[in-house]
């Protein structure tokens, strides 16, 4: 090694020093330069800074766990695109802010409740009539770049699209189960054919320039509830026509349309950057709808008052964030960047004390915690086909008790998950908060249970422990951790359980296929808020591939009870059907519940919550907040010291020194 | 060396080939159609829209009929639309290899040029303690995995310093600096340690050498041995570890860029296996297997170009 044994350099001479005098200088130039333009603040300027009236312009800022996968409200339906569309189309119906227990729907684009019609023959139909001021918005693909009225025709070519291969819906085979003529329509359409927009639909029958009618095939009071969505919502042809297969920006896409909303809603889309952000502008002169003017809760309704009636948006831009990780969201919040954050699990400790409330650094910033459950509902999923737990109705309430699903919620989700009771999460009609499951977390009747199963000590007449096999979907260490929990308990029984990790795609296939025993994490969020949209998930006629009744649950008198409830508008009787549903489904048990998932928010003292509705994807619209004491406390909250740059600086000079004196030692 | 190239070239086309291969066994034959459409549609999609989809795409064709539609793809740089966005792959690739460029290729020359430095000047105070002590350093640098790097620095340099924001990105001139700066810090951080201890190494090396010695005879000062013969001679085999860079240079950061919110092509590729959105993934290998092979014949080129004294055949 010739390096090794190398004599160090002879001295440098103050020349030398000099000569890194000057470079030196120019890095430090360049560094408070560079300092001097830098801010912690990612978001970009606001589209304007204040309102035609010279009053301060208010953005509101969100985040985004991903992009939109479509703004076209016909095709979209995952939730990042919901959250904006929301805000940038108007529903026929949309969900009342205030109203959560029940959820309730109200008039959006339409001017009022749809008129329910029976005729002569026994069919029903819904007579809807839209508003007179709901207009698009303001574009290129108008004569004079002027948005026009919302007319019928728009609903109808609307529906159309739903029908027209081209536009990929996901909702079509539900909605055309029960509206007339919709699957013909879409079914005249050959292979890589162009459908006929000129066919009327026999469904949505136009009846002057406001009105149409929905014919349906059978009853379906759910019908409602579509209109609330964001596929039935009306859609200009203009734009279509306009944006799709021409030239718009230099590209030229069959499909730009997906990307080029023309709403109808508060905001439009201003600026559109994947995987940066999304901005909407208000949009002037809106007035399909207005603040509420009912339903305040008791603890917010003096503050929510002075919004009663008002016009809207709130705010004049809502710039949503794209941001994947939780930890930047976590910053940005605490920064003041963002007006609040779901609390992850990465911020749960940092943000939240043992008992659950906002840590003291938090509460003193003036920050609120809001708890939010999502009308949603999780289970173990038995497949009724298999021939040891399908066949074996104590073995599986058995496993049932055995499933300890309040220390699931504690370990997993931090004791906020409510545990569920039922197959209804709260907030939907026939959800009773009184009703216990009688096959909850029972160790002692786990084990009676058992050996009124056959399996005495979960052994099996032979002796030997019972083997039961757990599909999961384990893409991570969490997964593994909570698969572990659900195997261990069960194996207090005594049984050994065999844990399959798959990913989530290919367990959703075994589910649909039908090959597994038992499969873990499987639940479902509320389309709409009424039981059929989670009792449907045990229906018989619902076993894949036909539908999602995974447990292939086949039971001739809960068939009959969902028949019977399903069409029923919400009534005290059909409140005593999904009680009787409840009942015969914890007998049955076919599924173990789990939790409601639940998760708390951490509000900026700025933008205090004016509604906690989670069936809207944030209801933008009614959101307000405080621009002024935003701007004083992130100028409180993000001062930046000078000290780090003054340490680093002596470090270098510490280093330089050391050089110099090293070399005259060697000189000397 | 034409001959070099021409035949170095040849046997990088059975790597590139198996390695398309290898992808689509991974993505297209491990994983069922069905399987494949749950992950892009969502586990709510219909049975007709999954069917839809599956025709569409042409998961329905034989394994062997969609490896030749995509070999051909690709070989005429065809690389289709993300299942995701629809956009043109393109087109995304350019733009999003924009963004990577942006935190890598300063990441990069303000890393050597730092590590560089701080090897010039352990070599300069060579067996001192101080020396031996930044030795240290290097180790402990190098045992940090990235993901502590990125998080303390968002920690401290976003949150406790408040100097640059924790996420994001926009291209705002001078002001898109801001964004990247933490990013590149962590790319300087990550690769300091091994890459100050790799030149220390190369300069000791060199400033053990016969030439050295006869420049110090002749009189030549000591810093202008040590800046300007031992770097001049250091570098050949510093540039032949830059070029070996290249492939990372262009496909971004995995890691960093999804931290820091950065729309790079480490970013896109993150978020396309998240989702399902194989053309992304498919395309994203294929170009980083190119990009690949061609710095290995790169480092071979200027290997040669470097020294006269290699010769390659």
């Amino acid at each position: 090694m010739p390096g090794a044994d190398a004599a160090p350099c002879e001295p440098v001479g103050t020349s030398s020093a000099k000569s890194w005098l000057r470079p030196g200088l120019a890095l430090l130039s360049a560094s408070g330069l560079l300092f001097s333009g830098c801010g912690n603040d990612p978001n970009p300027e606001p589209l304007r800074q204040t309102r035609a009236d010279g009053s301060p312009w208010v953005v509101r800022y969100a985040g985004l766990s991903e992009d939109p996968r479509s703004f076209d409200p016909q095709f979209m339906y995952d939730q990042m695109s919901r959250r904006v569309l929301e805000a940038v189309y108007d529903t026929l119906l949309e969900y009342h802010p205030m109203k959560t227990d029940p959820y309730e729907v109200q008039a959006g684009l339409l001017a009022e409740m749809p008129q329910k019609e029976v005729s002569a023959d026994g069919k029903i139909s819904y007579r809807c009539q839209l508003k007179e001021v709901a207009r698009f918005h303001d574009d290129p693909c108008f004569p004079g770049g002027k948005g026009r009225p919302v007319v019928a025709e728009d609903v109808h070519y609307a529906f159309q699209r739903l029908c027209d291969p081209k536009v990929e819906s996901p909702f079509l085979s539900t909605l055309a189960e029960y509206l007339d003529g919709l699957q013909e329509a879409h079914d005249t359409v050959p292979p890589g054919g162009k459908f006929d927009y000129a066919q009327r639909l026999p469904g949505v029958e136009v009846l002057d320039r406001l009105s149409f009618r929905l014919h349906l095939r059978k009853p379906y009071p759910q019908i409602i509830y579509w209109l609330a969505m964001h596929c039935t919502t009306p859609v200009a042809r203009e734009a279509v026509e306009y944006y799709d297969g021409q030239e718009h920006a230099g590209v030229r896409r069959p499909d730009f349309h997906k990307f080029h909303a023309v709403g109808t809603g508060p905001y439009r889309i201003q600026e559109y950057k994947p995987r940066q952000r999304v901005r909407l502008e208000r949009v002037e002169g809106y007035a399909t709808t207005t603040f509420p003017t009912d339903g305040f809760p008791p603890e917010k309704a003096e503050w929510l008052q002075q919004f009663a009636g008002r016009p809207l948006p709130l705010c004049d831009e809502v710039h949503f964030a794209i941001i994947r990780e939780n930890i930047p969201i976590f910053i940005l919040t605490r920064q003041g960047y963002l007006d609040g954050m779901a609390v992850n699990k990465d911020a749960f400790n940092a943000m939240l004390t043992p008992a659950r409330e906002l840590a003291p650094k938090y509460r003193e910033r003036g920050m609120f915690l809001e708890k939010d459950v999502e009308p949603s509902t999780f289970w173990i999923s038995f497949n009724m086909d298999d021939p040891v737990v399908g066949k074996n109705p104590q073995l599986r309430q058995a496993l049932s008790c055995a499933s300890d699903a309040q220390t699931y919620s504690d370990i997993f989700y931090s004791s906020v998950a409510p545990v569920a009771e039922q197959l209804v999460p709260p907030g939907l009609f026939g959800h009773d908060r009184a009703w216990r499951n009688p096959y909850g977390y029972d160790l002692e009747k786990a084990k009676r249970l058992m050996t009124g199963a056959g399996y005495p000590g979960g052994r099996t007449p032979g002796g030997q422990p019972l083997e039961l096999t757990l599909d999961c979907a384990a893409v991570g260490s969490e997964d593994r951790q909570r698969v572990e929990f659900v195997q261990r308990n069960f194996e207090r029984l005594g049984v050994r359980v065999k844990v399959i990790e798959n990913t989530f795609a290919h367990l959703l296939s075994k589910q649909d296929t039908g090959d597994f025993q038992m499969a873990d994490g499987t639940g479902w969020g509320a389309d709409y808020p009424d039981p059929e949209n989670f009792f449907f998930l045990l229906y018989s006629k619902n076993v894949p591939p036909a539908g999602k009744n995974i447990s292939r649950f086949q039971n001739a008198e809960f068939d009959r009870l969902f028949e019977q409830m399903a069409t029923m508008e919400n009534t005290p009787e059909r409140l005593a059907i999904v009680q009787q549903m409840n009942a015969l489904v914890a007998e049955e048990c076919p599924q173990i519940l789990s939790f409601h998932k639940a998760y708390y928010s951490a509000v900026q003292p700025w933008a205090p919550r004016t509604h906690n509705n989670l069936m809207l994807e944030g209801g933008m619209k009614y959101l307000t907040l405080d621009p002024a004491q935003r701007s004083r406390l992130r100028a409180e909250w993000n001062r930046r010291p000078l000290w780090p740059l003054f340490t680093l600086g002596g470090i270098v000079a510490v280093a330089l020194g050391y050089a110099v004196r090293w070399n005259r030692r060697l000189n000397a | 060396m034409l001959n070099y190239i021409i035949r170095r070239t040849l046997y990088a086309v059975p790597i590139v080939l198996g390695v398309i291969v290898l992808t689509f066994l991974l993505f297209r034959v491990v994983q069922t159609p069905e399987s494949i459409a749950t992950m892009v549609l969502g586990p709510k999609a219909t049975r007709q829209a999954k069917d839809d989809f599956i025709r569409r795409e042409g998961l329905d064709r034989p394994k062997a009929v969609q490896l030749a539609h995509h070999f051909k793809n690709l070989l005429t740089f065809n690389l289709g639309t993300s299942w995701k966005s629809g956009r043109d792959l393109s087109t995304v690739f350019v733009e999003d290899a924009r963004a990577s460029l942006m935190i890598t290729v300063p990441g990069f020359f303000v890393g050597l040029v730092t590590a560089v430095a701080l090897a010039l000047y352990q070599v300069f105070v060579r067996h001192s303690l101080l020396d031996r002590s930044m030795t240290i350093g290097a180790v402990a640098l190098m045992s940090v995995p990235t993901v502590v790097y990125i998080i303390v620095l968002q920690a401290v340099g976003a949150l406790m310093l408040n100097y640059f924001p924790a996420s994001g990105f926009d291209w705002r001139g001078l002001g898109t600096l801001k964004f990247v700066a933490l990013p590149i810090l962590v790319i300087v951080i990550v690769n300091l340690g091994h890459d100050a201890r790799l030149y220390r190494a190369i300069f000791i090396e060199e400033i053990g050498q016969d030439y050295v010695r006869t420049a110090r005879a002749k009189g030549v000062s000591a810093t202008r041995v040590l800046g300007v013969h031992v770097l001049k001679n250091g570098m050949i085999a510093l540039i032949t570890l830059t070029v070996a860079h290249l492939p990372a240079l262009i496909m971004g950061s995995l890691l960093i860029e999804n931290f820091f919110g950065i729309p790079g092509l480490g970013n896109l590729l993150v978020m396309a296996i998240q989702t399902g959105d194989l053309p992304v993934v498919m395309a994203s290998v294929y170009l980083g297997s190119l990009l690949y092979v061609g710095s290995l014949i790169l480092t071979d080129i200027a290997y040669a170009l470097a020294d006269p004294r290699i010769r390659l055949s």
